[in-house]
């Protein structure tokens, strides 16, 4: 039966057309060719990328001079500068804001049309999702390094755990950058608008950068605020990652920033793949 | 399997929330042939049209495309159709080129398979130029037809044109036609909605009407001139208080008038090719002054009009 599709029809009067054959391709293909499509994008539009690094390049110029005092204070960890202590802090919000980022680069695509032509393709609309996800790790990953050799050459960021620290801790902050990116692309996939996200982003970013061992140590903070500090998953990953720059024992503290970036992820898939399907 | 219809739809409703935006919609196309889907904003053309290519599920009855159900094929039917929608569907910061090369990768295309297709459609649609230039810098007419060969890559064997020529240039419009007429040529089948009655004429081998949902006629462009009545002519008058001798007036040339006393305006249909003469005559004979004569050809309004007072027509 399946033949007679392939041959002219009996009337005659028009040829059977040459059709392509492309039916589709495997998963692992469209993600290759989607995430190529995305890195495309952010090639050919670098702006994006130092626009966004702006914002963590102020903190870094601004933090660093205005708090180096508190290096001196009791409760600082001995013998290590502001500037050590505090970037691996700004790695890992910076990460952060590429997760964000990466979330309304979604609602951007979905805005866009490009996405209309998606669904009606063959192909399995989880792969333009986790395609975003890599591309935009992709992105984080140049945006990290760029920071990190900033810091280096202008503000003197040198750590007690050499460059295989600062890489840990590097690599630490793309895993949590990754986790967050699939929260804030199922937030982008239900709310399907940039502003929102990006008030939300804010709204919800910004106090926790504070109230976290991020900029000052947990104990310099008012009662209150260490209570929140405390129970701040921010503080746990910049944690993580100052132990691993500074060879400072890691203790648990990176297993567990490890697997709550896994466990966001998981979250994130199960919320956005159904958002994002949503006609 | 090839006597199989490429469209088929079977009481098709489709509801959001309280809105019944599809209303029990069959409609029927041969494989090779052109289905033109008639009517106004809100209709429930693209309604149609998106559970047509997979993009909505049906709330109610069934549809198959390309022999495939839209509904639990949908993999296979995505795989044989293309879509082009009212508004562009292209990544803007990709080049044309990257763009179609993309498409045909998704389909299945090999790298060099891909380069090959996607050079030809962008000479086909003399994008050859611009192949090169990220899509945001096209132009509008540009644009669309990128989104055309975009819609082509695959050689698709059911193609799905919404309002493919709504705010084109003329020449833009006939270029649409005339690649549409060549798509067919090849044996492709073709959906096109329209809100022109003379694009559907020109183009589709089957018209269905839809209004509000429902389908209210069905059947080729002569079938529905036939039923909707013929031309019209209008007659402005000089002297607003002329309406009702133009009327008898017309009346007695054995015309069927209408009276319009807010445009001062009295209009008639006109069907044998004597009566356009018949109208001026008797307007002289009456000595009635006239500011204005227009002769117009039947308009989706006349269709709607017509139809919607003859309900069997369905």
């Amino acid at each position: 039966m399946t033949t007679t599709l392939n041959t002219p029809e009996r009337a005659g009067s028009r040829a059977e057309p040459a059709r392509s054959g492309w039916h589709g391709t495997g998963v692992a293909t469209q993600i290759l060719v989607l995430t190529g499509r995305s890195l495309r994008a952010i090639i050919r539009d670098p702006r994006l990328i130092v626009f966004n690094l702006l914002q963590p390049l102020v903190m870094l110029a601004l933090f660093s001079q205005v708090f180096s005092s508190i290096a001196h204070t009791p409760g600082f960890p001995a013998g290590v500068s502001y500037i050590n202590y505090l970037m691996p802090a700004i790695i890992v919000t910076t990460g952060i804001g590429s997760a964000l980022q990466s979330g309304i680069g979604l609602v951007t695509d979905m805005k866009s049309g490009v996405l209309a032509r998606f669904r009606s393709l063959p192909i399995r609309l989880s792969s333009v999702l986790v395609a975003r996800s890599l591309a935009d790790l992709a992105r984080s990953a140049v945006q990290l390094v760029i920071m990190v050799l900033f810091a280096t050459v202008v503000f003197g960021f040198s750590p007690a755990g050499g460059w295989t620290g600062v890489v840990a801790a590097l690599l630490l902050g793309l895993v949590v950058s990754w986790g967050l990116a699939w929260v804030f692309l199922a937030l982008g996939s239900w709310l399907r608008n940039a502003e929102a996200m990006q008030s939300v982003g804010f709204l919800a970013m910004f106090p926790l950068m504070f109230a976290s061992s991020a900029y000052v140590p947990v104990s310099g903070l008012p009662g209150w605020l260490q209570a929140v500090a405390k129970v701040n998953p921010l503080t746990y990953a910049v944690d993580a990652a100052r132990n691993l720059a500074l060879a400072m024992p890691v203790g648990t503290g990176v297993v567990s920033a490890l697997v709550t970036s896994l466990l966001l992820a998981v979250l994130g898939v199960a919320f956005a793949v159904p958002g994002f399907r949503r006609p | 399997m090839t006597d199989q219809p490429a469209i088929e739809a079977v009481r098709v409703s489709k509801t959001f929330g309280t809105v019944r935006a599809l209303d029990e919609v069959s409609v029927q196309a041969p494989r090779g042939t052109v289905l033109g889907l008639l009517g106004h904003n809100g209709a429930g053309k693209t309604t149609l049209v998106n559970v047509l290519t997979t993009l909505l599920p049906p709330s109610g009855g069934t549809a198959r495309v390309a022999g495939f159900d839209v509904v639990h094929q949908a993999h296979q039917v995505r795989s044989r159709i293309g879509l082009t929608g009212q508004f562009a569907s292209v990544d803007e910061q990709l080049s044309g080129l990257d763009n179609l090369i993309l498409i045909a990768r998704l389909l299945g295309a090999s790298r060099k398979e891909a380069a090959q297709r996607a050079g030809e459609l962008l000479e086909i649609f003399d994008l050859g130029q611009a192949a090169r230039r990220p899509a945001r810098t096209y132009s509008g007419g540009m644009r669309r037809r990128l989104d055309l060969a975009a819609s082509l890559v695959g050689r698709p064997e059911v193609i799905f044109l919404d309002e493919p020529t709504t705010g084109l240039d003329p020449a833009s419009r006939l270029g649409m036609w005339e690649i549409v007429e060549e798509l067919v040529d090849d044996g492709t089948t073709v959906l096109l909605t329209t809100q022109y009655l003379e694009e559907a004429d020109r183009l589709a081998d089957s018209i269905t009407v839809l209004s509000a949902g429902r389908v209210v006629a069905s059947g080729t462009a002569d079938e529905l001139k036939a039923q909707v009545g013929q031309r019209t002519v209008t007659v402005t008058l000089g002297q607003p208080a002329d309406g009702d001798r133009a009327v008898a007036a017309l009346a007695g040339a054995g015309l069927h008038p209408v009276h319009n006393p807010e445009r001062h305006a009295v209009t008639t249909p006109v069907t044998a090719s004597t009566d356009l003469a018949a109208v001026v005559r008797a307007l002289d004979d009456a000595s009635i002054e006239v500011a204005e004569l227009a002769l117009a050809e039947p308009t989706l309004d006349d269709v709607y009009l017509t139809l919607a007072h003859q309900p069997s027509a369905a």
